[in-house]
């Protein structure tokens, strides 16, 4: 359920984009003062900056690989070897976890750039700018997508495809210079930032055009124009540095939600493929009742993490929309 | 904003649509839905239900079923001519007396006087050559009719839609049945047993070809009371079934809910069976589970199927140094708490025909390196890309499987990718023998060799999923299907087996064994190594 | 607002077509051979041939796919990969009444047990109890629903055997269809663990809305003025504060029932439960296309109309919120 409410933070943010007043669009300052102001918040964004730095320097911090296996020691609580006990092949969980960060991080990443920043930035401001029948496609296109139900939409659409990229990549392997394209899971990967791409772009894609539409109307385009500027350059000079840093705050508090998904996605086998680590491969490998009443460290770490990261996010888009939605 | 005004709209809205679902919901239960019985009273019975966790059965029309699940509850509401007993002797079901012509190849039933389908209705010979001919119809498509009836004289014509009938199988009387086979074959009698052999009725097929698996007419001891889908199949006792009556009225499967032993533990069923993460507890003395705790080995050999036609698998050292590298005991009893004992060959032990003295290739990592070495690919960074197919779409792989992935790599260096799929294509692609190596396992139907040596590994045979081609072994089998001497037959299997196992298109993993708790009211029950009727033979005894 | 709501209406079917044929296009194109998967292990050339010709695969994909929407718009979307013998729609219904008997206790709880809590924690602004309530709803939001069941299915199912280890027995009364809609589910000891499952995000959402809102109001003016005209607390609370602080609520039905459909998906899987989450869990798993596309179109379409029934109610009940804005603006 926590994903339904991230998504739902998500979508109400979508409702209230129209209310954000341009005024404030450039003044970072403002936003980030209020922002220094919600203790709470201030403590989320510490928690996952530790979390996040903790993936990116797994390979550094992790005392072992996230895929070496030791039979003998499998299924052992925590001890001074393994601080957080091992998984059924006698991996490391500590290991793990940190290497799941790592593909939520990645994940999240790479969604906010290819769906909300690129897919979404572009789609905006091709509406906005060029407004009539363009403008009425692409807005309706994203109220289809608005109003479909995300997540299991997405795992039924992952599950039609996912075979299908299998066949692809293994066809890559044997077909191009490329040799190892199956075993990095890659393909996997890139189903997932496609999938969840597909629906992260309609905020930000609103948000722009509903901004390029108002200033549009501003005194100072209007002066740019009358000057004869060229519509790429009122666009790129003026428009997007005045709205990206709302564009920002505003990508950040859907962060749960990606990561969330990613999770879900994972969970039903039509995500990160094995042997990836991802919180969603952890759980599920936990979640049985008899596996739960022998070994609870399996589904209890991974959820301690999971509960943790969820919490800051929720918070930490609580705060932004708060910052934002302000004036 | 009026408050009131607003109330009374949103108690409409929610009203409304409350009452839209209920609506449409009911509406749509009251038309799919034959009306069901009243099963309240079934509880005011003297007689007790005996409660066993079950799952959905893919299909109930035997004819067409080819896994375990539903050949379990098919083989409890069916009967064919023959049927295998706990001991594993083939016994008569329908039929009274068997005449084998002296060349081997005409069998004459003579059915019973005294078999009914569950409607009461008399089963006649007619309705046995029926049974086949539906079996064998290209209209029905049955994927398991060939392998187990194709020896009948004409099936193949007519599967294939060649013919109209069966030349192969005579109705002499009302009576009395013929069939006649291609060659003398010892386990013919054994292939009978198949549940696409059973016995349907026609009157019920055709009236209702679409929806009579629902509530089947069959002649077996049980008969379904009630399919719940999803929820439970309430079985009720044939009380004039031919072999004995059965002791227990009704048997209840539920299909639904969560772990089987909590439930055992909460007396909610009679049975459930251990899995790794509590074996640890029930084979703890102290514990109350472990008074109840039962096992019995099941014919099961797990293997891992090598392609011989695809590289790097078409070189038999390539085969021995992945057989070689891994090490299967310490993952059986790691991984699997020693719960599945290795496989040491093909033929599970216990198995007419099974040999100790054959040992697969054990494990050794510098032999392995050894073979590598000594093949035509000559190292790991000459092999091809490997991928291994495994059924699954989970978030986690098998465990074994990436076990012996991490082995491959540690011990021979070689990367091999695993790909998993759904059992759909999974079994598609093993038909085409386009997978380079995969992980599945094998159920013995009928207790005799064949059904695992010649089917798996003659090089004609449409089961030989390796590509598997060896002339003296072909040889050695096609000499054992007619051989009626059967402790020659088993010399022959037993050469055969070495061979193969010498060859390694499979690397054997495991046999297999169940772990069970069997509940203190419920007597005689049966696990045997093979799907057969069993519940007919159990008992309950009321405190 | 009539042309706005034909407008949308008329959006509906469009949306089905574009989400059905992309999941259609998805099933049927590409390196997986659905002939193979229709004939089964029959590998004769003939045979395969006459499998496609009756199955219509030979045909074009755009005429295979109006061939199923023809059919699917009648209700039949084919029969089913994994239980043979039954056609999908004669799966799914049943399913989803099991579901949807879930979903709508579900429902109940998290407004009945939302609404309360939220007016509590509101009231009781300047204690303990409001901070309490607000960082226990915090959690319940953070924490997953594939995290919170295992643990509790062992505490209550196994520890304290005190509930069944999930399954479904319900409709047994048949015959007594209005004891089984009203009564089964409440009476079951089978729907307590899913349903609280099941809405413990939700209740969490609302009670924050419904604190937040109260919260507001309490400050505006007319509350000060029934107070100082001497209203109890009480009174102001239930007269003027709950009426309004229950708007925003509306638009919260969707999400919720997003929500709990969501949820659905791991909750059955998890307990055991027959319903319609199951069923698309294992369709999933076995990558039963013909299932999957139902799904796929069922699901699109509830959701769109939930949607559209709440986008406007709430334009009906707030009217600063115009129509067009969203759409043409």
């Amino acid at each position: 359920m926590t994903f339904l409410d991230d998504s739902k933070n998500n979508k109400h943010v979508d409702t209230l984009e129209e209310n954000y007043k341009i005024s404030t669009g450039g003044n970072w300052n403002v936003f980030f003062k209020r922002l220094i102001k919600k203790k709470l918040g201030m403590i989320s964004l510490i928690i996952i900056i530790v979390m996040y730095s903790a993936g990116i320097f797994a390979p550094i911090i992790a005392p072992y690989s996230y895929t070496e296996q030791n039979l003998e020691r499998s299924l052992e609580g925590p001890s001074q070897d393994h601080w957080l006990g091992t998984d059924r092949l006698g991996r490391d969980m500590y290991s793990r976890v940190l290497y799941s960060i790592r593909t939520t991080l990645i994940v999240t990443f790479a969604v906010i750039v290819s769906g909300s920043l690129i897919l979404g930035t572009a789609l905006g401001l091709i509406a906005g700018y060029r407004g009539g029948t363009t403008d009425t496609i692409i807005m309706r296109i994203g109220d289809v997508f608005a109003s479909l139900p995300g997540l299991p939409l997405l795992i039924l659409v992952n599950a039609a495809l996912s075979p299908k990229i299998d066949q692809i990549s293994i066809w890559i392997d044997s077909n191009t210079f490329i040799n190892d394209f199956q075993a990095s899971g890659a393909a996997s990967y890139i189903t997932i930032f496609f999938a969840l791409s597909l629906f992260s772009w309609v905020s930000s894609a609103r948000l722009i055009r509903s901004q390029i539409l108002s200033l549009r109307e501003k005194d100072f385009i209007m002066a740019a124009r009358s000057i004869g500027m060229k519509q790429k350059r009122i666009i790129f000079r003026h428009l997007l540095p005045n709205i990206s840093n709302l564009l920002i705050l505003l990508i950040s508090s859907s962060l749960g939600a990606i990561a969330g998904s990613e999770i879900v996605l994972t969970w039903f086998g039509v995500g990160v493929q094995p042997p990836a680590a991802s919180f969603g491969q952890m759980l599920y490998a936990g979640s049985g009742t008899r596996t739960f009443q022998t070994y609870p460290h399996l589904l209890l770490v991974p959820a301690f993490f999971v509960t943790l990261l969820m919490f800051a996010f929720n918070i930490l888009g609580d705060a932004l929309n708060d910052v934002l939605r302000r004036d | 904003m009026n408050s009131k005004k607003f109330f009374a709209l949103l108690l409409t809205i929610l009203t409304v649509l409350v009452g839209i679902v209920f609506g449409l919901t009911l509406l749509l239960r009251i038309t799919n839905q034959q009306p069901v019985e009243n099963i309240q009273n079934i509880g005011s019975e003297p007689a007790s239900i005996l409660k066993l966790a079950g799952s959905e059965p893919n299909t109930l029309d035997p004819h067409l079923m080819g896994d375990a699940n539903s050949a379990q509850y098919a083989s409890e509401i069916y009967g064919g001519l023959v049927t295998i007993t706990p001991a594993l002797e083939i016994n008569l079901d329908l039929a009274e007396s068997l005449d084998i012509s002296e060349d081997g190849l005409v069998y004459r039933f003579k059915l019973r006087e005294n078999i009914f389908f569950h409607s009461g209705r008399k089963v006649t010979a007619d309705d046995i050559k029926w049974s086949f001919e539906r079996a064998a119809s290209p209209e029905l498509n049955s994927n398991t009719s060939l392998t187990y009836l194709a020896d009948i004289i004409g099936f193949k014509e007519k599967r294939f839609g060649l013919a109209s009938s069966i030349s192969g199988i005579t109705v002499i009387d009302k009576s009395t049945i013929e069939i006649t086979i291609d060659s003398p074959k010892a386990y013919f009698l054994a292939k009978l047993s198949y549940p696409t052999a059973f016995v349907l009725d026609y009157q019920q097929i055709e009236a209702n070809p679409r929806n009579w698996t629902r509530k089947p007419n069959g002649t077996g001891p049980y008969k379904i009371k009630e399919w719940r889908l999803s929820e439970k199949i309430i079985l009720e006792s044939n009380s004039s079934y031919h072999l004995g009556v059965p002791n227990i009225q009704m048997v209840e499967y539920q299909l639904s809910g969560g772990s089987v032993l909590t439930r055992f533990e909460n007396g909610e069923v009679d049975v459930a069976y251990i899995s790794t993460s509590d074996i640890d507890r029930v084979l703890d003395p102290n514990e109350k589970l472990n008074k109840l705790y039962k096992q019995s080995t099941s014919f099961t050999t797990s293997y891992i199927g090598l392609n011989i036609n695809q590289a790097p698998f078409d070189d038999v050292n390539v085969r021995k140094a992945f057989a070689s590298a891994i090490d299967i005991k310490k993952v059986t009893d790691l991984t699997f708490k020693g719960m599945t004992p290795q496989a040491t060959g093909i033929l599970p032990p216990g198995m007419f025909g099974y040999d100790s003295s054959i040992k697969t290739y054990s494990f050794n990592p510098e032999k392995a390196r050894e073979y590598l070495s000594r093949s035509k690919y000559g190292s790991a960074e000459n092999l091809p890309t490997i991928v291994f197919s495994d059924i699954g779409a989970g978030a986690e792989g098998s465990t074994d499987i990436q076990a012996y992935v991490e082995q491959w790599k540690t011990n021979l260096g070689v990367n091999v990718n695993i790909r998993q799929t759904d059992a759909a294509s999974f079994f598609a692609d093993l038909d085409l023998k386009k997978m380079q190596m995969y992980s599945i396992g094998w159920i013995l139907d009928y207790p005799d060799p064949e059904n695992i040596l010649d089917l798996k590994f003659h090089s004609q045979s449409a089961e030989n999923n390796e590509n598997y081609s060896n002339f003296e072994v072909d040889d050695l089998l096609e000499k054992a299907r007619i051989e009626t001497d059967s402790l020659k037959r088993v010399e022959y299997y037993q050469e055969a087996e070495r061979m193969i196992v010498r060859d390694v298109p499979w690397i054997p993993t495991y046999f297999s064994v169940t772990h069970y708790v069997v509940s203190d009211r419920l007597k005689n029950w049966l696990e045997p190594s093979i799907i057969i009727p069993r519940l007919r033979f159990a008992s309950l005894q009321e405190k | 607002m009539l042309v706005y709501t034909i407008k949308r209406l008329l959006w509906i079917p469009f949306i089905i077509l574009v989400v059905t044929f992309f999941t259609f296009l998805i099933g049927r194109l590409g390196p997986g051979d659905p002939v193979s998967v229709a004939a089964g292990q029959i590998r004769n050339p003939i045979l395969l041939e006459q499998v496609k010709i009756e199955k219509g695969l030979d045909k074009p994909i755009l005429i295979q796919y109006f061939k199923w929407l023809s059919s699917a718009a009648k209700g039949d979307f084919g029969e089913s990969y994994i239980y043979q013998g039954y056609s999908i729609s004669e799966l799914i219904f049943p399913k989803m009444w099991i579901s949807a008997q879930l979903g709508m206790l579900a429902l109940l709880v998290v407004f009945g047990l939302g609404i309360p809590l939220g007016l509590m924690a509101a009231s009781l602004h300047n204690t303990w109890i409001d901070p309490f309530i607000v960082s226990l709803l915090l959690f319940f939001r953070a924490i997953p629903v594939i995290v919170i069941i295992p643990p509790l299915l062992w505490l209550f199912a196994v520890h304290w055997s005190l509930l069944p280890v999930g399954g479904w027995e319900g409709g047994i009364f048949d015959i007594y269809w209005l004891y089984e809609v009203i009564a089964i589910p409440i009476l079951n000891p089978h729907v307590y663990l899913p349903v609280f499952a099941l809405s413990i995000g939700g209740f969490g959402g609302v009670a924050r809305l419904v604190r937040i809102t109260a919260l507001e109001i309490k400050n505006e003016a007319y509350i000060t003025t029934a107070k100082s005209k001497g209203l109890s607390d009480t009174k102001v609370m239930l007269g003027h504060i709950l009426p309004n602080s229950l708007l925003p609520l509306v638009t919260v039905i969707g999400f919720a029932l997003v929500g709990i459909l969501e949820g659905a998906f791991f909750v059955e899987v998890l307990l055991g439960i027959p319903g319609i989450g199951r069923f698309t869990f294992e369709a999933v798993k076995s990558r039963d296309y013909d299932v999957i596309l139902a799904m796929t179109a069922i699901l699109s379409t509830v959701f769109i109309i939930i949607n559209l029934i709440v986008e406007l109610l709430y334009t009906k009940i707030d009217p600063r919120i115009q129509l067009d804005e969203g759409i043409d603006g």
